[in-house]
């Protein structure tokens, strides 16, 4: 074929690629501007998927305090506990409930934790139940938990809003140092070599061989560098 | 850049626009690690049509979520309406060595919810739905409850354009094509490939 047939070829194949692109334009436009895509109306919080983009960075919590909120919760056998009663000790905190199946997955790992750090580095393991005390109480008699339990409904959630989480997913761990400094807030279900990490950085800062902004920066980056390697 | 090409990339780069995402599809995922999870409402998106007597509830669920069948409820919300059990598909059986067999949704779930209103439609039609779900990244979410408003459905083309538009463009534009070059050939201002 001569080059002037190439050209005409090329302008019937440009016309027809220009025509179609225009259909997918003109389609992709209508299906935005009719309808929220899948998800039909009576939306009562509507999201899209572009939201997400902005949503997306639940763990990255703004509000996580730098000290550990005062509050006081019913211990397992009713007993108002007020959270200073370990004051002076590095404290893993973890916020669970029965319905929850990672929850429950991370009750072993802890119960090892809070024997090793427990005489290793006096770290205090506290389970903080957001759950009905009948089913926590059922549930403890049936499955060994060696750390103390706090309970609450809405005062548990009250304290959950205190470390920036208004509206909470299970389970989530709070770490902090020997001056209640919060050092990670930790969201999802805790593994043995997160764990060590953060309690590794807890450590240096007790030694008092990093700050506050540092510790936080270690763990974001070793978190992150776990996450990639998984 | 001539302008041909120009026109070439951008006729590729709108032929691969999806419709569906906010992202291109070779992006997707790569914001999701262990620690990074979606708030709830955009985990679990939920709406409701009314579909004579019964009405729709739809959810959509994001990739890497799941919501448990047994924790779906529906309720009336307004007054003088009575709603029935939801009738939901069949989930996927999931075994939890903590929690035992359960049956989840994944992706999108549709329950179908029979209705009988003594108001003669006096109020707005309102439900409460009720459903709890997890992140197979390790997290749950405590039950969500919502008051949905349920719409009449937006008919079938309004949501997707027939795909014949596709086809009528590209049709039009190669009569277009052979009418401007049967037009010019007539003007004498177009000529003919050298033999």
């Amino acid at each position: 074929m001569t080059y002037g047939g190439l050209r005409v070829l090329g302008a019937g194949v440009l016309a027809m690629l220009c025509a179609w692109a225009g259909a997918r334009i003109y389609m992709n436009w209508h299906a935005r501007s009719t309808t929220d895509l899948s998800v039909p109306a009576g939306i009562a919080s509507p999201a899209t998927p572009a939201d997400e983009a902005a949503e997306a960075r639940f763990a990255a919590l703004p509000r996580i305090p730098d000290q550990l909120p005062q509050f006081t919760l019913n211990s397992l056998q009713g007993q108002a506990t007020p959270i200073s009663a370990w004051a002076g000790r590095p404290l893993v905190i973890n916020f669970w409930a029965t319905w929850c199946a990672p929850c429950r997955r991370e009750i072993p790992l802890l119960n090892s934790l809070a024997g090793e750090w427990a005489s290793q580095d006096e770290v205090a393991v506290i389970g903080i139940a957001v759950d009905h005390r009948d089913q926590v109480s059922q549930f403890a008699a049936q499955v060994k938990i060696s750390y103390p339990l706090l309970i609450g409904e809405q005062d548990a959630l009250d304290v959950a809003a205190k470390f920036g989480l208004d509206s909470p997913a299970f389970p989530f761990t709070v770490f902090t140092d020997r001056r209640g400094e919060v050092v990670a807030l930790f969201v999802g279900e805790l593994h043995r070599r997160q764990a060590d990490l953060i309690m590794s950085v807890v450590r240096n800062l007790d030694k008092g061989s990093l700050k506050l902004v540092e510790a936080r920066r270690q763990i974001a980056q070793g978190l992150d560098a776990l996450a990639e390697k998984s | 850049m001539k302008l041909t090409t120009f026109l070439l990339l951008a006729a590729a780069a709108a032929a691969f626009a999806a419709p569906a995402w906010g992202r291109p599809w070779w992006m997707r995922g790569t914001d999701s690690n262990e620690t990074d999870f979606l708030p709830p409402d955009v985990a679990f998106r939920t709406g409701a049509t009314l579909e004579g007597q019964a009405v729709r509830v739809r959810w959509v669920i994001a990739d890497g979520y799941y919501l448990y069948k047994d924790k779906i409820e529906v309720r009336a919300e307004s007054p003088d309406l009575e709603v029935g059990p939801p009738e939901l598909p069949s989930g996927v059986m999931k075994s939890d060595p903590f929690l035992g067999r359960q049956e989840i949704y994944t992706q999108q779930v549709e329950a179908r919810v029979p209705f009988t209103r003594g108001d003669y439609g006096a109020h707005p039609l309102q439900i409460k739905v009720t459903y709890q779900g997890c992140a197979e990244g390790g997290l749950c979410y405590p039950p969500i409850t919502k008051v949905l408003y349920p719409a009449a459905k937006l008919p079938e083309a309004a949501v997707n354009p027939p795909r014949r538009w596709e086809l009528l463009a590209i049709i039009g534009g190669l009569l277009t094509f052979l009418a401007a070059g049967y037009v010019l050939r007539r003007e004498r201002k177009l000529p003919l490939p050298a033999r």
